[in-house]
């Protein structure tokens, strides 16, 4: 079945209380050409539960060349683990070496990390969506009260479809939350990132990660130098709802 | 084709300074004239025509434009530079199409 016959709105209501695993199940069933976006963090639970269902499951990850070599070892022992392919997708070199040669290695301590993101991260997660028609990602509702919440379990995702392709987004641990994620992996025996027992909440690249105390947001781990930015075009929920 | 822009108003009668920067851009590429119509998305009135729209549409972001074909749904674009491309079939640098989706999805960086 393709995104076109796939009535995404209907389907997300009704798999809004159903577990990760029943998520992941209807995404497989449904897409042969989809793949899980593994950040090289807590969603690895996501490849521990897509694994029994589908053993040869696509998995991708955006290798940005600026990772914790803890997070380039534990990509490698989840591939071993799980005996998958991982396809790890890099920035485009000339992007990346102009930008490099003109703003040097550490520009996002001045100014801001979307263009470095943007370059190392987000190109490169294009590419890879653009030969998909779905995708799998571990957003949870609770990792970002501002920007997270809204969150659904699937979503046409409008910032990587085109004109002549919809491109479907599953978010399986939509609703749950780190502690039941945690959870999971002490009670399946899955592997995790050696970052999170040194206080590592959150994992991106290593000069834009750092661990947090406890009881502190996963969020403040990251990019913590910049200022929380105001949303100015969202449209007032209240009265969108109304 | 009949495309509509929906441009905010904010709660203190502002206009939505994304909408702003939209339209001086269509106007600077001398494509305003392709818009047939502009509506105001009021967020004191939620029956102003561009909250009703964004309800029936389930848009939650502003500047949006409505493509409508005859026989054919709706289409939806919440992001300028790729309805540019798409629609208004204009080229568009790879970097400006990437920094305005990261803008309009706060949380892509965290993946």
């Amino acid at each position: 079945m393709t995104a076109v016959t796939f009535d995404v709105d209907k389907l997300a209501a009704e798999y809004n209380d159903k577990t990760p695993s029943d998520i992941l199940a209807l995404a497989i069933e449904h897409f042969e050409n989809l793949s899980i976006s593994f950040s090289g963090a807590e969603d690895v639970v996501l490849i521990d539960m897509a694994v029994q269902i589908k053993p040869d499951i696509n998995v991708f990850s955006l290798d940005t060349g600026r990772l914790h070599p803890e997070t380039y070892q534990f990509i490698e022992r989840v591939r071993n683990h799980y005996n998958i392919q991982i396809d790890l997708m890099s920035p485009d070199q000339k992007q990346l070496e102009k930008f490099v040669q003109d703003k040097g290695l550490y520009s996002f301590y001045q100014d801001g990390h979307q263009e470095c993101c943007g370059i190392r991260k987000v190109m490169p997660l294009r590419r890879a969506l653009s030969t998909l028609d779905a995708w799998i990602t571990g957003q949870r509702q609770d990792q970002s009260p501002d920007t997270r919440q809204g969150i659904p379990v699937m979503q046409k995702d409008n910032a990587f479809s085109s004109a002549d392709r919809t491109l479907i987004k599953f978010n399986p641990l939509a609703g749950w939350t780190s502690q039941q994620v945690w959870q999971y992996i002490r009670e399946n025996d899955v592997p995790f990132n050696e970052l999170h027992s040194k206080g590592f909440a959150s994992i991106g690249c290593e000069p834009c990660t750092r661990a947090v105390l406890p009881n502190q947001h996963e969020r403040e781990g990251r990019w913590w130098w910049e200022e929380a930015t105001k949303k100015e075009c969202g449209l007032h929920v209240d009265n969108i709802k109304k | 084709m009949h495309i509509t822009m929906v441009k905010k108003i904010m709660k203190d009668g502002s206009p939505c300074r994304k909408c702003a920067d939209v339209l001086t851009q269509l106007q600077e590429n001398k494509l305003l004239d392709k818009i047939d119509q502009i509506v105001i998305a009021d967020e004191r009135d939620p029956d102003s025509e561009g909250m009703i729209l964004a309800r029936q549409h389930k848009v939650e972001l502003a500047p949006f434009f409505v493509v409508e074909e005859e026989g054919q749904a709706a289409e939806i674009y919440t992001i300028y530079f790729k309805f540019v491309k798409e629609v208004l079939s204009e080229q568009i640098s790879e970097q400006e199409e990437i920094k305005e989706i990261m803008q309009q999805n706060p949380d892509i960086d965290f993946l």
